[in-house]
Protein backbone atom coordinates (compact mmCIF):
# COMPACT_ATOMS: atom_id res chain seq x y z
CA UNK A 1 0.00 0.00 0.00
CA UNK A 2 1.71 3.25 -1.10
CA UNK A 3 -0.26 5.52 1.24
CA UNK A 4 0.94 5.49 4.87
CA UNK A 5 -1.33 3.62 7.26
CA UNK A 6 -1.99 6.79 9.28
CA UNK A 7 -3.25 8.58 6.16
CA UNK A 8 -5.43 5.64 5.12
CA UNK A 9 -6.81 5.46 8.66
CA UNK A 10 -7.55 9.20 8.76
CA UNK A 11 -9.42 9.06 5.45
CA UNK A 12 -11.26 5.87 6.37
CA UNK A 13 -12.47 7.17 9.73
CA UNK A 14 -13.43 10.52 8.18
CA UNK A 15 -15.54 8.85 5.48
CA UNK A 16 -17.15 6.51 7.99
CA UNK A 17 -18.05 9.49 10.18
CA UNK A 18 -19.73 11.15 7.20
CA UNK A 19 -21.64 7.95 6.51
CA UNK A 20 -22.73 7.59 10.14
CA UNK A 21 -23.83 11.23 10.15
CA UNK A 22 -25.92 10.52 7.06
CA UNK A 23 -24.13 13.12 4.93
CA UNK A 24 -24.69 12.29 1.28
CA UNK A 25 -22.39 15.02 -0.01
CA UNK A 26 -19.09 15.58 1.73
CA UNK A 27 -15.67 16.83 0.65
CA UNK A 28 -12.75 14.44 0.60
CA UNK A 29 -9.96 16.50 -0.94
CA UNK A 30 -9.86 20.29 -1.04
CA UNK A 31 -8.26 21.59 -4.23
CA UNK A 32 -6.63 24.78 -3.00
CA UNK A 33 -5.30 27.05 -5.74
CA UNK A 34 -3.38 29.83 -3.99
CA UNK A 35 -2.37 31.51 -7.27
CA UNK A 36 -2.78 31.15 -11.03
CA UNK A 37 0.76 32.21 -11.96
CA UNK A 38 2.99 29.54 -13.50
CA UNK A 39 6.54 29.23 -14.75
CA UNK A 40 5.46 26.93 -17.56
CA UNK A 41 3.15 27.80 -20.44
CA UNK A 42 1.75 24.40 -21.39
CA UNK A 43 -0.26 24.77 -24.59
CA UNK A 44 -3.03 22.45 -23.41
CA UNK A 45 -3.59 24.18 -20.06
CA UNK A 46 -6.48 26.56 -19.46
CA UNK A 47 -5.67 27.29 -15.84
CA UNK A 48 -3.35 30.24 -16.27
CA UNK A 49 -4.93 32.41 -18.93
CA UNK A 50 -5.87 35.51 -17.03
CA UNK A 51 -4.97 39.20 -17.19
CA UNK A 52 -1.71 40.15 -15.50
CA UNK A 53 -3.40 41.76 -12.48
CA UNK A 54 -5.11 38.42 -11.73
CA UNK A 55 -1.92 36.43 -12.27
CA UNK A 56 -0.08 38.68 -9.81
CA UNK A 57 -2.51 37.89 -7.01
CA UNK A 58 -1.95 35.36 -4.22
CA UNK A 59 -4.27 33.92 -1.63
CA UNK A 60 -2.90 34.82 1.80
CA UNK A 61 -2.09 32.02 4.27
CA UNK A 62 -5.07 33.23 6.33
CA UNK A 63 -7.37 32.92 3.28
CA UNK A 64 -6.10 29.38 2.78
CA UNK A 65 -6.55 28.37 6.42
CA UNK A 66 -10.08 29.78 6.49
CA UNK A 67 -10.99 27.75 3.39
CA UNK A 68 -9.42 24.58 4.80
CA UNK A 69 -11.22 25.00 8.14
CA UNK A 70 -14.53 25.74 6.42
CA UNK A 71 -14.25 22.71 4.18
CA UNK A 72 -13.06 20.19 6.74
CA UNK A 73 -11.68 17.68 4.22
CA UNK A 74 -8.84 15.54 5.60
CA UNK A 75 -6.70 16.02 2.50
CA UNK A 76 -5.64 19.21 0.72
CA UNK A 77 -4.18 19.26 -2.77
CA UNK A 78 -2.39 22.49 -3.68
CA UNK A 79 -2.27 22.96 -7.46
CA UNK A 80 -2.30 26.31 -9.25
CA UNK A 81 -0.55 27.85 -11.14
CA UNK A 82 2.75 26.75 -9.73
CA UNK A 83 2.46 26.80 -5.92
CA UNK A 84 6.21 27.06 -5.38
CA UNK A 85 6.01 30.56 -6.95
CA UNK A 86 3.78 31.67 -4.06
CA UNK A 87 5.96 33.77 -1.73
CA UNK A 88 4.33 32.31 1.39
CA UNK A 89 3.81 28.73 0.28
CA UNK A 90 5.95 27.41 3.13
CA UNK A 91 3.74 29.25 5.65
CA UNK A 92 0.64 27.79 4.03
CA UNK A 93 2.08 24.28 4.18
CA UNK A 94 3.24 24.71 7.79
CA UNK A 95 -0.24 25.89 8.78
CA UNK A 96 -1.86 22.90 7.13
CA UNK A 97 0.59 20.46 8.71
CA UNK A 98 -0.27 22.02 12.09
CA UNK A 99 -3.90 21.26 11.27
CA UNK A 100 -2.93 17.64 10.52
CA UNK A 101 -4.11 17.83 6.95
CA UNK A 102 -2.55 15.48 4.42
CA UNK A 103 -1.13 17.77 1.75
CA UNK A 104 -0.29 17.08 -1.88
CA UNK A 105 1.70 20.05 -3.12
CA UNK A 106 1.32 19.72 -6.90
CA UNK A 107 4.37 21.15 -8.59
CA UNK A 108 6.14 21.05 -11.93
CA UNK A 109 9.29 20.87 -9.79
CA UNK A 110 11.22 23.50 -11.76
CA UNK A 111 11.77 25.30 -8.43
CA UNK A 112 11.64 22.28 -6.14
CA UNK A 113 15.35 21.78 -5.56
CA UNK A 114 15.98 25.43 -4.69
CA UNK A 115 12.91 25.73 -2.45
CA UNK A 116 13.23 22.46 -0.53
CA UNK A 117 14.96 24.17 2.39
CA UNK A 118 11.72 26.03 3.10
CA UNK A 119 9.95 22.81 4.06
CA UNK A 120 10.33 20.13 6.71
CA UNK A 121 9.72 16.47 5.91
CA UNK A 122 6.46 15.28 7.42
CA UNK A 123 4.07 12.42 6.97
CA UNK A 124 1.49 15.11 6.21
CA UNK A 125 3.37 16.59 3.25
CA UNK A 126 3.88 15.04 -0.18
CA UNK A 127 5.31 16.76 -3.19
CA UNK A 128 3.17 15.61 -6.09
CA UNK A 129 5.39 16.23 -9.09
CA UNK A 130 3.81 16.72 -12.49
CA UNK A 131 5.47 14.22 -14.80
CA UNK A 132 3.66 13.50 -18.07
CA UNK A 133 5.58 10.34 -18.87
CA UNK A 134 9.04 9.65 -20.21
CA UNK A 135 11.41 12.51 -21.06
CA UNK A 136 10.26 13.15 -24.62
CA UNK A 137 6.56 12.94 -23.79
CA UNK A 138 6.86 15.09 -20.68
CA UNK A 139 8.87 17.82 -22.39
CA UNK A 140 6.49 17.91 -25.33
CA UNK A 141 3.46 17.99 -23.06
CA UNK A 142 4.74 20.84 -20.89
CA UNK A 143 6.18 22.65 -23.92
CA UNK A 144 9.68 22.85 -22.52
CA UNK A 145 12.68 20.85 -23.58
CA UNK A 146 14.78 19.95 -20.57
CA UNK A 147 11.79 20.13 -18.20
CA UNK A 148 11.91 16.42 -17.44
CA UNK A 149 15.52 16.53 -16.27
CA UNK A 150 14.91 19.48 -13.97
CA UNK A 151 11.81 17.83 -12.50
CA UNK A 152 13.64 14.55 -12.00
CA UNK A 153 16.47 16.36 -10.24
CA UNK A 154 13.90 17.92 -7.91
CA UNK A 155 12.29 14.55 -7.26
CA UNK A 156 15.63 12.98 -6.40
CA UNK A 157 16.61 15.86 -4.13
CA UNK A 158 13.29 15.73 -2.27
CA UNK A 159 13.50 11.97 -1.77
CA UNK A 160 17.10 12.29 -0.58
CA UNK A 161 15.99 14.81 2.05
CA UNK A 162 13.31 12.47 3.34
CA UNK A 163 10.22 14.01 1.80
CA UNK A 164 7.28 12.01 0.56
CA UNK A 165 7.19 12.32 -3.24
CA UNK A 166 4.54 11.15 -5.68
CA UNK A 167 4.11 11.93 -9.35
CA UNK A 168 0.97 12.95 -11.20
CA UNK A 169 0.50 12.24 -14.89
CA UNK A 170 -2.22 13.45 -17.23
CA UNK A 171 -2.74 11.31 -20.30
CA UNK A 172 -4.11 12.56 -23.59
CA UNK A 173 -5.32 11.08 -26.85
CA UNK A 174 -2.53 9.16 -28.54
CA UNK A 175 -0.55 8.43 -25.37
CA UNK A 176 1.87 5.54 -25.83
CA UNK A 177 0.84 2.86 -23.32
CA UNK A 178 4.18 1.06 -23.47
CA UNK A 179 6.01 4.27 -22.79
CA UNK A 180 3.76 5.01 -19.81
CA UNK A 181 4.55 1.57 -18.40
CA UNK A 182 8.28 2.22 -18.83
CA UNK A 183 7.73 5.51 -17.04
CA UNK A 184 6.23 3.62 -14.08
CA UNK A 185 9.37 1.47 -13.96
CA UNK A 186 11.54 4.59 -13.99
CA UNK A 187 9.60 6.28 -11.19
CA UNK A 188 9.68 3.17 -9.02
CA UNK A 189 13.43 2.99 -9.54
CA UNK A 190 13.83 6.63 -8.54
CA UNK A 191 11.95 5.79 -5.36
CA UNK A 192 8.71 7.76 -5.52
CA UNK A 193 6.03 6.68 -3.09
CA UNK A 194 3.46 6.16 -5.83
CA UNK A 195 2.19 7.51 -9.13
CA UNK A 196 -1.11 9.21 -9.82
CA UNK A 197 -2.88 9.18 -13.17
CA UNK A 198 -5.76 10.99 -14.76
CA UNK A 199 -7.15 11.30 -18.27
CA UNK A 200 -6.99 14.83 -19.67
CA UNK A 201 -10.34 16.43 -20.20
CA UNK A 202 -11.52 19.16 -22.54
CA UNK A 203 -12.92 21.59 -20.01
CA UNK A 204 -14.19 24.92 -21.24
CA UNK A 205 -11.04 26.95 -20.84
CA UNK A 206 -8.57 24.38 -22.17
CA UNK A 207 -7.19 25.62 -25.50
CA UNK A 208 -6.68 22.11 -26.85
CA UNK A 209 -10.20 20.86 -27.40
CA UNK A 210 -9.33 18.00 -29.74
CA UNK A 211 -6.76 15.94 -27.91
CA UNK A 212 -8.74 14.86 -24.90
CA UNK A 213 -9.92 11.34 -24.41
CA UNK A 214 -13.49 10.16 -24.87
CA UNK A 215 -14.79 7.59 -22.38
CA UNK A 216 -14.18 4.57 -24.59
CA UNK A 217 -10.74 5.85 -25.50
CA UNK A 218 -9.97 6.35 -21.82
CA UNK A 219 -10.99 2.83 -20.90
CA UNK A 220 -9.00 1.30 -23.76
CA UNK A 221 -5.89 3.29 -22.93
CA UNK A 222 -5.98 2.60 -19.20
CA UNK A 223 -6.78 -1.07 -19.75
CA UNK A 224 -3.58 -1.33 -21.79
CA UNK A 225 -1.57 0.58 -19.22
CA UNK A 226 -2.92 -0.88 -16.00
CA UNK A 227 -3.55 -4.53 -16.91
CA UNK A 228 -0.76 -7.06 -16.38
CA UNK A 229 0.78 -4.88 -13.69
CA UNK A 230 4.27 -5.36 -12.49
CA UNK A 231 4.38 -6.25 -8.79
CA UNK A 232 6.60 -3.31 -7.89
CA UNK A 233 4.31 -0.59 -9.23
CA UNK A 234 2.72 1.61 -6.59
CA UNK A 235 -0.24 3.90 -7.20
CA UNK A 236 -1.12 6.70 -4.82
CA UNK A 237 -4.80 6.52 -5.71
CA UNK A 238 -7.99 4.69 -4.90
CA UNK A 239 -7.70 1.17 -6.39
CA UNK A 240 -11.34 1.34 -7.39
CA UNK A 241 -10.73 4.57 -9.30
CA UNK A 242 -8.03 2.80 -11.30
CA UNK A 243 -10.53 0.03 -12.02
CA UNK A 244 -13.00 2.71 -13.10
CA UNK A 245 -10.47 4.05 -15.59
CA UNK A 246 -10.01 0.50 -16.91
CA UNK A 247 -13.77 0.08 -17.38
CA UNK A 248 -14.14 -2.39 -14.51
CA UNK A 249 -16.21 -0.14 -12.26
CA UNK A 250 -19.05 2.28 -12.90
CA UNK A 251 -19.39 5.43 -10.82
CA UNK A 252 -21.32 8.67 -11.00
CA UNK A 253 -19.53 11.99 -10.65
CA UNK A 254 -19.32 13.46 -7.14
CA UNK A 255 -17.88 16.93 -7.82
CA UNK A 256 -18.43 18.02 -4.20
CA UNK A 257 -15.88 15.34 -3.22
CA UNK A 258 -13.02 17.53 -4.46
CA UNK A 259 -14.17 21.15 -4.15
CA UNK A 260 -11.95 23.94 -5.46
CA UNK A 261 -11.09 27.18 -3.69
CA UNK A 262 -9.09 29.92 -5.38
CA UNK A 263 -8.75 33.69 -5.79
CA UNK A 264 -12.33 33.93 -7.01
CA UNK A 265 -13.91 31.87 -4.21
CA UNK A 266 -15.46 28.39 -4.16
CA UNK A 267 -15.68 27.22 -7.75
CA UNK A 268 -18.96 25.82 -9.11
CA UNK A 269 -19.34 22.95 -9.71
CA UNK A 270 -15.89 21.34 -9.89
CA UNK A 271 -12.19 21.67 -10.47
CA UNK A 272 -12.53 21.90 -14.25
CA UNK A 273 -15.79 23.68 -14.98
CA UNK A 274 -16.25 27.30 -13.98
CA UNK A 275 -19.95 28.03 -13.79
CA UNK A 276 -19.58 30.63 -11.09
CA UNK A 277 -18.29 31.10 -7.56
CA UNK A 278 -19.65 30.96 -4.03
CA UNK A 279 -18.27 33.01 -1.15
CA UNK A 280 -18.43 30.22 1.42
CA UNK A 281 -18.14 26.46 1.32
CA UNK A 282 -21.66 26.13 2.70
CA UNK A 283 -22.97 28.40 -0.05
CA UNK A 284 -21.20 26.21 -2.61
CA UNK A 285 -22.86 23.09 -1.22
CA UNK A 286 -26.28 24.71 -0.88
CA UNK A 287 -26.48 26.79 -4.05
CA UNK A 288 -24.88 24.56 -6.69
CA UNK A 289 -27.39 22.75 -8.90
CA UNK A 290 -25.49 19.46 -8.59
CA UNK A 291 -28.13 17.58 -10.58
CA UNK A 292 -27.07 19.53 -13.68
CA UNK A 293 -23.60 17.97 -13.72
CA UNK A 294 -22.05 14.53 -14.26
CA UNK A 295 -22.74 12.00 -16.98
CA UNK A 296 -26.14 11.09 -15.51
CA UNK A 297 -27.30 14.69 -15.98
CA UNK A 298 -26.89 14.61 -19.74
CA UNK A 299 -24.77 17.78 -19.53
CA UNK A 300 -22.66 17.77 -22.69
CA UNK A 301 -19.74 19.38 -20.82
CA UNK A 302 -19.55 16.30 -18.59
CA UNK A 303 -20.20 13.61 -21.20
CA UNK A 304 -16.65 12.30 -21.59
CA UNK A 305 -15.17 13.22 -18.25
CA UNK A 306 -13.54 10.48 -16.15
CA UNK A 307 -11.20 12.81 -14.30
CA UNK A 308 -10.05 12.12 -10.74
CA UNK A 309 -11.59 15.34 -9.45
CA UNK A 310 -15.03 14.01 -10.36
CA UNK A 311 -14.67 10.31 -9.80
CA UNK A 312 -11.95 9.44 -7.31
CA UNK A 313 -14.08 10.60 -4.40
CA UNK A 314 -16.89 8.45 -5.83
CA UNK A 315 -14.54 5.47 -5.73
CA UNK A 316 -13.53 6.15 -2.13
CA UNK A 317 -17.17 6.55 -1.17
CA UNK A 318 -17.91 3.19 -2.82
CA UNK A 319 -15.14 1.56 -0.80
CA UNK A 320 -16.82 2.50 2.44
CA UNK A 321 -20.39 2.26 1.15
CA UNK A 322 -20.76 -1.52 1.48
CA UNK A 323 -18.94 -4.72 2.39
CA UNK A 324 -18.75 -5.40 -1.34
CA UNK A 325 -16.89 -2.12 -1.82
CA UNK A 326 -14.49 -2.90 1.00
CA UNK A 327 -13.84 -6.36 -0.36
CA UNK A 328 -13.26 -5.07 -3.90
CA UNK A 329 -10.82 -2.49 -2.58
CA UNK A 330 -8.93 -5.01 -0.45
CA UNK A 331 -8.72 -7.40 -3.38
CA UNK A 332 -7.52 -4.66 -5.72
CA UNK A 333 -4.96 -3.45 -3.19
CA UNK A 334 -3.38 -6.70 -2.14
CA UNK A 335 -3.84 -9.30 -4.82
CA UNK A 336 -4.68 -8.27 -8.34
CA UNK A 337 -2.20 -7.88 -11.20
CA UNK A 338 -5.14 -7.64 -13.63
CA UNK A 339 -3.85 -10.32 -15.99
CA UNK A 340 -5.37 -9.60 -19.40
CA UNK A 341 -3.90 -11.30 -22.51
CA UNK A 342 -5.91 -9.09 -24.87
CA UNK A 343 -4.51 -5.95 -23.25
CA UNK A 344 -1.02 -7.41 -23.49
CA UNK A 345 -1.53 -8.03 -27.19
CA UNK A 346 -2.87 -4.52 -27.70
CA UNK A 347 0.33 -3.17 -26.15
CA UNK A 348 2.30 -4.68 -29.01
CA UNK A 349 0.48 -2.63 -31.61
CA UNK A 350 2.50 0.23 -33.11
CA UNK A 351 2.90 3.28 -30.91
CA UNK A 352 1.95 6.76 -32.11
CA UNK A 353 4.71 8.81 -33.81
CA UNK A 354 7.39 9.79 -31.33
CA UNK A 355 6.69 13.53 -31.30
CA UNK A 356 2.95 13.05 -31.31
CA UNK A 357 1.68 12.86 -27.78
CA UNK A 358 -1.69 13.72 -29.26
CA UNK A 359 -3.42 13.13 -32.54
CA UNK A 360 -2.43 16.17 -34.49
CA UNK A 361 -4.92 17.86 -36.75
CA UNK A 362 -4.39 20.62 -39.26
CA UNK A 363 -2.99 23.66 -37.45
CA UNK A 364 -5.55 26.44 -37.10
CA UNK A 365 -3.84 29.04 -35.01
CA UNK A 366 -0.33 29.84 -34.07
CA UNK A 367 1.04 30.16 -30.62
CA UNK A 368 3.57 32.75 -29.66
CA UNK A 369 6.51 30.38 -29.38
CA UNK B 1 -32.13 45.16 -19.89
CA UNK B 2 -31.64 44.45 -23.59
CA UNK B 3 -31.04 40.95 -24.94
CA UNK B 4 -27.85 42.31 -26.45
CA UNK B 5 -26.51 43.34 -23.05
CA UNK B 6 -27.51 40.03 -21.47
CA UNK B 7 -25.62 38.24 -24.23
CA UNK B 8 -22.61 40.51 -23.68
CA UNK B 9 -22.59 39.63 -19.97
CA UNK B 10 -22.49 35.91 -20.77
CA UNK B 11 -19.65 36.51 -23.22
CA UNK B 12 -17.80 38.59 -20.63
CA UNK B 13 -18.08 35.68 -18.19
CA UNK B 14 -16.30 33.42 -20.69
CA UNK B 15 -13.79 36.05 -21.77
CA UNK B 16 -10.17 35.72 -20.63
CA UNK B 17 -9.39 39.41 -20.60
CA UNK B 18 -10.59 42.57 -18.87
CA UNK B 19 -13.84 44.30 -19.67
CA UNK B 20 -15.16 47.73 -18.78
CA UNK B 21 -18.61 48.24 -17.33
CA UNK B 22 -20.23 51.65 -17.44
CA UNK B 23 -22.99 52.04 -14.90
CA UNK B 24 -26.17 54.05 -15.33
CA UNK B 25 -24.84 56.71 -12.94
CA UNK B 26 -21.77 57.15 -15.14
CA UNK B 27 -19.16 55.17 -13.21
CA UNK B 28 -16.63 53.10 -15.12
CA UNK B 29 -15.23 49.83 -13.72
CA UNK B 30 -12.52 47.91 -15.54
CA UNK B 31 -11.63 44.38 -14.50
CA UNK B 32 -11.93 40.63 -14.95
CA UNK B 33 -15.42 39.13 -14.75
CA UNK B 34 -15.06 35.94 -12.72
CA UNK B 35 -18.69 35.38 -11.89
CA UNK B 36 -22.17 36.30 -12.89
CA UNK B 37 -25.38 35.42 -11.18
CA UNK B 38 -27.93 35.30 -14.00
CA UNK B 39 -30.56 37.97 -13.66
CA UNK B 40 -28.87 39.44 -10.58
CA UNK B 41 -25.30 40.66 -10.76
CA UNK B 42 -21.85 40.53 -12.30
CA UNK B 43 -18.75 40.14 -10.12
CA UNK B 44 -15.32 41.48 -11.09
CA UNK B 45 -11.77 41.69 -9.86
CA UNK B 46 -10.87 45.30 -10.70
CA UNK B 47 -7.76 46.02 -12.72
CA UNK B 48 -6.49 48.36 -9.99
CA UNK B 49 -4.97 45.34 -8.24
CA UNK B 50 -6.78 45.99 -4.96
CA UNK B 51 -8.06 42.43 -4.97
CA UNK B 52 -11.40 43.68 -3.68
CA UNK B 53 -14.24 41.93 -5.50
CA UNK B 54 -16.83 44.29 -6.95
CA UNK B 55 -20.47 43.36 -7.48
CA UNK B 56 -22.50 45.24 -10.07
CA UNK B 57 -26.26 44.56 -10.27
CA UNK B 58 -27.53 43.89 -13.79
CA UNK B 59 -29.97 46.72 -13.32
CA UNK B 60 -27.08 49.21 -12.88
CA UNK B 61 -25.26 48.29 -16.10
CA UNK B 62 -25.56 50.76 -18.96
CA UNK B 63 -22.79 49.43 -21.17
CA UNK B 64 -20.17 46.70 -21.31
CA UNK B 65 -17.06 46.75 -23.50
CA UNK B 66 -14.31 44.20 -24.08
CA UNK B 67 -11.37 46.49 -23.42
CA UNK B 68 -8.60 44.08 -22.39
CA UNK B 69 -6.65 41.60 -24.48
CA UNK B 70 -8.04 38.06 -24.64
CA UNK B 71 -5.25 36.13 -22.92
CA UNK B 72 -6.44 32.84 -24.42
CA UNK B 73 -6.43 34.07 -28.01
CA UNK B 74 -4.00 32.44 -30.40
CA UNK B 75 -2.98 29.69 -27.99
CA UNK B 76 -3.58 26.18 -29.16
CA UNK B 77 -1.96 22.79 -29.00
CA UNK B 78 -1.79 22.68 -32.79
CA UNK B 79 0.04 26.00 -32.79
CA UNK B 80 2.65 24.64 -30.37
CA UNK B 81 3.13 21.48 -32.43
CA UNK B 82 3.59 23.48 -35.62
CA UNK B 83 6.04 25.92 -34.06
CA UNK B 84 7.92 23.11 -32.34
CA UNK B 85 8.40 21.23 -35.57
CA UNK B 86 9.52 24.34 -37.41
CA UNK B 87 12.05 25.25 -34.74
CA UNK B 88 13.27 21.67 -34.43
CA UNK B 89 13.72 21.47 -38.19
CA UNK B 90 15.77 24.68 -38.05
CA UNK B 91 18.15 22.96 -35.61
CA UNK B 92 17.08 24.87 -32.53
CA UNK B 93 17.55 23.30 -29.10
CA UNK B 94 16.06 24.10 -25.72
CA UNK B 95 12.72 24.88 -27.33
CA UNK B 96 10.11 26.11 -24.89
CA UNK B 97 7.01 28.21 -24.54
CA UNK B 98 7.62 30.91 -21.96
CA UNK B 99 4.92 32.42 -19.74
CA UNK B 100 4.00 35.93 -20.81
CA UNK B 101 5.59 38.71 -18.76
CA UNK B 102 3.24 40.23 -16.20
CA UNK B 103 3.16 43.65 -17.83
Amino acid sequence: MPVPVSQAWTVATYVLKQKLAGRKRYPLVLMLEPLFRCNLACAGCGKIQYPAHVLKMNLSPEDCFKAVDECGAPTVAIPGGEPLMHPQIHEIVAGLVARRKYIYLCTNALLLKEKLHLFTPSKYLSFSVHMDGEREHHDFSVCREGGYEIALEGVRAAIARGFRVTTNTTLFEGADAKSVRRFFDDMMEVGVEGVMLSPGYAYDKAPDQKSFLGREGTRNLFRKILSNRKPGWRFNMSPLFLEFLMGKQTFECTPWGMPTYNLFGWQKPCYLLQDGYADTFQELMDSTAWEKYGTASGNAKCANCMVHSGYEASAVDATFGSLRGLWATAKATFSSTYADPAALKALEQPAPPSSSLVQIGAPKEEVGA
Amino acid sequence: MSAELLDAIEKAFDYRGDITITTKDGRSIEGYVFDRRPGESVRLLPKDGSGQKVTVPYSDIADLAFTGRDTAAGKSWEGWVKKYRERKAAGETGIALEPEPLE
